[in-house]
This record gives structure tokens, C-alpha cells and sequence, in this order.
């Protein structure tokens, strides 16, 4: 079986999902590489107690300054550790379980050397996703998480300061494989974050170059005007 | 040096995304350019696009800026490749009609059944003037090759009662199965359930609609039973509709698997539906069932006449909701039959194996290739 690397940026996680998104990584990945940024709780002591984790940290937080920075060092300590295939992934981010069978086909499949899923936000709690407007699952298409190491593929990153992508340019244009797993974003799932959340979002994005001011808006609708859905887990097949 | 063999299709990528299309025509045109490489051919591919080259599982394609189509024909794209592809030594015509109006010297021409059963096609081309001038260009196209390569008899019967004088170049080339790799499963995978797998996309004239209809019938009756849905929508919208509705139902599933895990996919089913309604050839999805030792629900339609004997391995019925309803029903109630019926299905499904069709298509590539 090809070898599996996930690979997360954490930041202050020891109270969120980190544990969880952990264990669950763990029943299908080979090892974890964290770069940790300059986290302030036990985010670190957390990661390290998962002898399967390796762990970078940084000393100065870089995510709010300069992402893509952060993200190229913890690709090169991905690469230290001689990948096959990456999993690009977030903390807050879980692969449904019941399809998890299909990660080993995946990996030993040869037609195909990036594999896109789309991600479902879900929203107020962890049994809703979103639907409308763009944070519909279903209309805004795959993105690639997961990709084959390529050591003839460039290493390069836009220069973005932010929303600069998890992977490199080079593996984003690759024809992927759009797998039916979902992913389940539980970013927005607790109501006491939503509020912190947007004013970082326009903080960072403050001339909307990244999405439109009425996305962004969205995120502070009431309850009555947005539109969700239940989550209901595949059958495990 | 190897020798250089130039394919031409519509549509392998779509022309304007990175999406690639998977379905069984293309799946054949992988194996087809893997077998022409292994007889030491160099292959490469030409489609409709925006001026770019990709590759794929080593081959490279290439997309010319030709996306008129007339009658359906396409004229533009057929010219664009006579002349790009003119250092090639061999040509395929991976659809018929891209056939007209000119071929390369050394060529041949390949259906994948027939399409025009499509009401569709009717209210596009139903004009008689305008069916006439399509079938004028249909006679150009199967002029032009050397041979021309059917997977199913539909098509070649159709011909030879339209336009006889090609009965000698046709030659029957039906779809393949690999049947190391779809093989019956020794253990009964669902115990007490009974599962009903749609291995398709989800289009209408693969039976979707009539299928759903039937799912909600017979899983309302039976609680012992559930429904797969397992392959792409066209678009995103048919996706999160088939999810949506999916969720609404008792025991109807809707996902997609890779091709690897097919095989276990099938094993896991008890009956298989192909309830097509036209378009169809010798389908990949109803041969890999068989494979696997499944009887099938299938629909009068193309070469699926060809896969299955009514009553034999399987039932043939027009897919109406109250057909498949009660040809499903004669299944769910007779486990005995449905063994039998599996058996004779793989018992079938070894003549349309794999290594058949890499040797009949050896010996008419090295016939009109040399």
C-alpha cells in the first residue's frame, strides 16, 4: 500500500478539534506532519502525544501575516519526510468515515495523481451543512486535498499573503479525481466562533478581492435566512 | 521507429474544464490506445478544446479549436485533424461520424452503438430533409475507412438495412470484461438484505427517472430491500439532487466509487440494473455484473440484446416503472433464481472477456495497419 502523509497547520487547537481530527487521521494515514504556529495553549503537547505525529514549531505566528510562507516550510518538512501520496488537510476538517474504504483504492490507483472532494461547512452545529448561496457543497466544486509527490513538480506558491491554497501551484492544475467522500468542515459548526470568524475574514480581506462583500456578510445572516441541511452519514460500503 | 497512430474523439476532456468525462467510451479508449501502445504503435489523440495538449495515462491529447457541429457530424474538427494529424502513418475515427467527410488513407471507424434512438436525436434531426442529410454523411463516413468496428450487432444490422453496400467492412468487436478482476464473490455479501445496484450515470435515457419511481415502490413494500445509485451526474445539480433525494428515502443510497473498487461494488449486489432506454452498446457496467456473477435488469436498447437473454441471465424489458417493478419483484422473491441467473451471467461474461477482444482487435489493427 502506497504510504500516506497528512499534513496540518494548527494554531491554538488544544480546546477545538484538533484530538479528534487526530484520531480520525490516524485510522487512515501512516504519520502526521504539524507545523504548529506559535501556538499559545497545549496545542503542542496534543500533537506530541501521538507517537505517529511530527512536529514543527514555529516561534512567531505567521497565518494572520504571511500564509503562504507557512505553508511552503510545512510542505519542505513534508518532503523531509519522504511522502508518496499528501493529504492536505485542516484541523477542524474530517473525512466521512463510512467511505473511508475508498482511501486505499484511491492510492493505488495510477490514472490519476491529485484527487479532489468537496468540503460541506457545517454550520451552528455539527449535524447541518450550509446550502445557500456559495456555501452550497454541491455547486462549488472539488478541490484537490490529496496528491501524489511529484519531485519533478515545482515547489512554488502564489504570492499571496493569504487564501494562497494548501498545495502547491503545481499540483492544484493537475487533472484530479473527483471522489464522492465528503468532507466535513466543522469550522463554523460552533455558534460562539461565527462572530470571531467574520471579523478575521474581513480583516484580511478588506477590498473583497477573495469573495464578495455579500459572502462575507452571510456569514453574520440570522438563523431564519439561511438554509442548511442535514447530515446524514453514507452508508458504509 | 515505432509507428504512429492518430485517434480522434469529441470529447475525452471536456473541452473548456479539467473535468474528464468517465465513461464507458472513454474507458474503451484507454484500454483501445494501452493496446495499440503494447503492439508498439506510438498513439496520440485529438478532440475538441481550446489549443491545449494533456496527457493522459501517458497518451498525449490534443484540443483543437473545432466545435461546429452540422447534421450531427462535425465537419470542422474532422478537417482540423486530417490536416494536424497528416504525419501520423494510421488513423481512428473513435466515433463514426467524425468520420465524414475525409479520412486518412489507413483508417478505421469505430461505433459504440447506436445513438440516433434518442428521442433527442429525433427532435433535432427529425426533418426529413435534415434525417436525409444525415444519413447522406453517415454514408460518407462509413465510406471513408477501411473497416469499420461495432461493439454491438444493432448497429451493424441498422447499416446493413440502411445502407448494405458496407456489409463487408463491418466486423463485431463487442465490449470486454475483465474477468479475473469481476469475479463472483464466495461469500453471500448482504445476508438478509436484498441490494439493487443502478451502476450508471445519472441521465435519463440510462432509465434514472424510472428507476427512482420503482426504488420508492418496492422499498416502501419490501423492508428487507435497498437501492445503490452509484455513478456521476452530468453536473453538479444532478448530483445534489440524487443526494437530496436520497436522503429523503428509506434505504436508497446515492454515491460514486472508483473504478478499482467496482468489482467489490457488484459483489456486494444482489440484482443489477441497465434499465437504458436507448444509446446503448454492449455496456461495461452490465458485462462487469455478469462478471460478477449478478443477474440483470436490462432495457430493449442497442447491443444489450447481445448481453442478455430473457429469462436466461436476466430480464429484457422496456424499463417502464411497472416493468421493472415487477421483473425486480420476480427477483427479489426467488433467491434460487437469482443464483442461477447470476451464474449464466458469468457463464456469458467469460466469452466477452478481456483477452478475446485484445486479440480480435489485434488482428484487425495489424490487418489495416501495415
Amino acid at each position: 500500500m502506497p504510504k500516506l502523509t497528512a499534513m496540518i497547520i494548527v494554531r491554538n487547537e488544544a480546546d477545538r478539534y484538533l484530538g479528534r481530527c487526530l484520531e480520525s487521521l490516524l485510522t487512515f494515514v501512516d504519520n502526521i506532519i504539524i507545523t504548529d504556529d506559535a501556538s499559545e495553549d497545549d496545542t503542542p503537547e496534543l500533537c506530541l502525544s501521538y507517537p505517529r505525529v511530527k512536529l514543527y514549531r514555529q516561534p512567531r505566528s505567521m497565518f494572520l501575516t504571511d500564509e503562504a510562507k507557512l505553508r511552503r516550510e510545512l510542505w519542505h518538512y513534508t518532503l523531509e519526510n519522504k511522502p508518496e501520496w499528501i493529504l492536505a488537510i485542516d484541523a477542524d476538517e474530517f473525512l466521512e468515515e463510512s467511505s473511508l474504504k475508498e482511501i486505499p483504492y484511491l492510492l493505488r490507483q495510477r490514472n490519476f495523481k491529485a484527487i479532489g472532494f468537496r468540503l460541506f461547512d457545517c454550520w451552528g452545529s455539527e449535524d447541518f451543512f450550509r446550502v445557500d448561496g456559495l456555501w452550497n457543497p454541491w455547486l462549488r466544486g472539488f478541490s484537490t486535498y490529496l496528491v501524489k509527490y511529484q519531485p519533478e513538480l515545482e515547489s512554488a506558491w502564489p504570492s499571496l499573503k493569504f487564501h494562497c491554497g494548501r498545495l502547491p501551484l503545481a499540483y492544484r492544475q493537475l487533472i484530479h479525481y473527483e471522489s464522492a467522500i465528503r468532507i466535513k468542515h466543522l469550522g463554523w459548526a460552533n455558534p460562539a466562533n461565527i462572530t470571531a470568524k467574520y471579523e478575521r475574514a474581513i480583516r484580511q480581506d478588506p477590498a473583497n478581492k477573495y469573495m464578495g462583500h455579500e459572502h462575507y456578510e452571510s456569514i453574520l445572516w440570522p438563523s431564519e435566512k439561511i438554509e442548511t441541511s442535514k447530515w446524514r452519514e453514507h452508508l458504509s460500503i | 521507429m515505432a509507428k504512429k497512430v492518430a485517434l480522434l474523439t469529441t470529447n475525452f476532456f471536456h473541452p473548456k474544464s479539467e473535468r474528464i468525462i468517465t465513461g464507458g467510451a472513454e474507458r474503451y479508449q484507454v484500454d483501445f490506445c494501452r493496446l495499440l501502445r503494447d503492439m508498439g504503435f506510438n498513439v496520440e489523440v485529438w478532440q475538441m478544446g481550446d489549443n491545449w495538449t494533456k496527457e493522459f495515462d501517458g497518451i498525449k491529447i490534443h484540443g483543437v479549436p473545432a466545435n461546429k457541429t452540422e447534421y450531427h457530424t462535425f465537419p470542422e474538427l474532422n478537417m482540423a485533424f486530417y490536416e494536424n494529424a497528416m504525419a501520423f502513418d494510421y488513423s481512428v475515427y473513435f466515433i463514426l461520424s467524425l468520420a465524414y467527410p475525409l479520412v486518412h488513407e489507413k483508417s478505421i471507424g469505430i461505433s459504440h452503438g447506436v445513438y440516433w434512438d434518442w428521442p433527442g436525436f429525433d427532435t433535432t434531426t427529425g426533418k426529413q430533409e435534415i434525417k436525409q442529410e444525415w444519413l447522406r454523411r453517415m454514408g460518407i463516413s462509413l465510406a471513408g475507412p477501411q473497416k469499420l468496428v461495432s461493439v454491438d450487432t444493432n448497429t451493424i444490422n441498422y447499416f446493413n438495412a440502411t445502407l448494405p453496400s458496407f456489409y463487408n467492412k463491418w466486423e463485431y468487436i463487442p465490449n470486454y470484461v475483465d474477468t479475473d478482476l469481476f469475479c463472483p464473490h464466495e461469500e453471500d455479501l448482504t445476508k438478509d438484505k436484498i441490494r439493487i445496484l443502478f451502476p450508471r450515470r445519472m441521465v435519463p435515457v440510462r432509465g434514472i427517472n424510472e428507476t427512482m419511481r420503482a426504488a420508492e415502490i418496492l422499498t416502501e413494500k419490501y423492508p428487507a430491500i435497498e437501492f445503490h445509485f452509484c455513478g456521476r451526474g452530468h453536473d453538479d445539480t444532478i448530483e445534489m439532487l440524487m443526494s437530496q433525494w436520497a436522503k429523503k428515502q428509506e434505504r436508497c443510497y446515492y454515491y460514486w466509487k472508483p473504478f478499482e473498487m467496482m468489482p467489490e461494488i457488484y459483489q456486494m449486489a444482489d440484482i443489477v440494473l441497465i434499465p437504458s432506454r436507448s444509446t446503448e452498446g454492449t455496456s461495461l457496467a452490465a458485462l462487469e455484473s455478469m462478471a460478477c456473477g449478478k443477474p440483470v435488469v436490462a432495457g430493449m436498447a442497442g447491443g444489450l440484446s447481445d448481453l442478455v437473454l430473457d429469462g436466461y441471465n436476466g430480464y429484457l424489458i422496456k424499463p417502464s416503472v411497472e416493468n421493472l417493478v415487477s421483473s425486480i419483484e420476480e427477483l427479489i422473491k426467488d433467491s434460487k433464481k437469482r443464483r442461477l441467473m447470476g451464474e449464466r451471467g458469468r457463464e456469458i461474461a467469460i466469452s466477452f472477456n478481456k483477452k478475446r477482444w485484445d486479440e480480435r482487435w489485434a488482428k484487425i489493427i495489424a490487418d489495416v495497419f501495415r
